[in-house]
């Protein structure tokens, strides 16, 4: 950590806070949970069918596989949590882009589903 | 300057200028906000991805949405065999020791040793080139059986094959060896094809970086600067990369 009382002493540009090595346990740590998941995922792709849970189970071992390679990977752990707001905040709007999407496809399937029994119901007239 | 404490660097007003209110270099910050905006454009396929096949319905030229499991099931020699998961898998497993590797080349960096950081760089190379080696087969095999860009072998109706022949789309696969698929909407090789290839552009260019980056280690470029940010810079990168890959292999290959 350092600071400059005199602004004309920070260079912006070139400025680079002197890091520290924190080991490698956490990274080998972090290795193998992430291998451990996609093992768990494989597992459960053949052992349970295709179903909604299954599905939900994973999204969130794919969220937390992404919470571990930023955190851990990319050292987000060890940022100012400033900067961690200001990168992962922003990103609830691809919720709402989720939403969004997924109700339009959603109104297309009702859209077209209604057209088909329309259509059925006029051939067998 | 820097032996002043962290409590006198938080006394600091933050916004006041004369330090980095996060505390981190000008490179590391920009390239933090691209990947936040990479994630948006990453995001933005996948739901389009996710609104196809949410709003895929029967109709008389296409039916259900495809099953991973049924097309994406080979193995390099291992012809013959119903193997579904098995290669993607095996590409997972590359990318994250890759990013293990690289993460590795990161803290080498932090201790000034460059001949460890070079040979980490140089396994992160090698991670990247076997991933799109792989990515290059995977690709090769699902031409090989008739997926393009504007037709989809896997999951079209007699009546829909009748008609993209009629309008001279589809020539390209034979109605025979589409009947035993199951069934799906043209999108799907489409998606396919533009969302795992924008990602494999990704990983393209991150092993370009890694490649100048470990180049600029060897001829001692970092050593002479007095650290090894840029390896972090890289790292961010191909981090991001290994990132967009968990949400790619869970939503085309998992769901």
């Amino acid at each position: 950590m350092e600071f400059h009382s005199t602004p004309g002493e920070y260079d912006a540009i070139n400025y680079v806070p002197h890091t520290e090595s924190h080991g490698t346990k956490e990274l080998w740590k972090t290795f193998w949970l992430l291998l451990g998941i996609t093992i768990l995922d494989f597992v459960i792709y053949f052992v349970m069918g295709p179903s909604g849970i299954r599905n939900t189970i994973f999204i969130l071992f794919g969220l937390v596989k992404a919470y571990y390679i930023v955190g851990a990977f990319m050292h987000m752990k060890n940022e100012k949590v400033n900067l961690a707001m200001m990168i992962i905040v922003p990103t609830v709007f691809i919720l709402g882009l989720i939403w969004v999407m997924l109700y339009e496809g959603g109104a297309i399937t009702d859209l077209h589903t209604h057209d088909t029994n329309k259509a059925k119901t006029e051939v067998h007239k | 300057m820097s032996n002043h404490s962290e409590a006198a660097f938080e006394k600091q007003p933050m916004w006041a200028g004369g330090r980095s209110p996060f505390n981190i270099s000008y490179g590391k910050l920009m390239m933090w906000i691209f990947l936040l905006s990479d994630a948006f454009t990453f995001s933005s396929l996948l739901v389009q991805y996710g609104a196809q096949r949410f709003s895929n319905v029967q109709t008389a030229v296409t039916t259900k949405w495809p099953d991973p499991a049924s097309i994406f099931n080979h193995f390099p020699l291992m012809h013959g065999f119903h193997l579904p998961l098995l290669f993607v898998s095996v590409m997972t497993f590359i990318l994250i020791l890759s990013s293990v590797t690289m993460v590795l080349a990161v803290e080498a960096g932090h201790r000034n040793s460059k001949k460890e950081v070079q040979r980490y760089m140089f396994y992160t190379i090698i991670g990247g080139v076997a991933f799109l080696s792989c990515q290059a087969w995977e690709w090769v095999t699902f031409i090989h059986e008739g997926a393009r860009l504007d037709g989809n072998t896997f999951g079209i109706t007699k009546e829909g094959y009748d008609h993209l022949h009629s309008v001279g789309f589809g020539s390209h696969f034979e109605w025979d060896k589409a009947v035993d698929r199951t069934n799906g909407p043209v999108p799907f090789a489409a998606l396919f094809f533009i969302v795992t290839g924008f990602h494999g552009f990704h990983v393209f260019s991150g092993v370009v970086i890694n490649i100048v980056v470990y180049i600029m280690t060897a001829r001692g470029v970092f050593e002479r600067r007095g650290h090894y940010e840029m390896i972090e810079k890289a790292g961010l990168y191909w981090h991001f990369v290994d990132l967009v890959w968990v949400f790619v292999f869970t939503f085309f290959y998992l769901i």
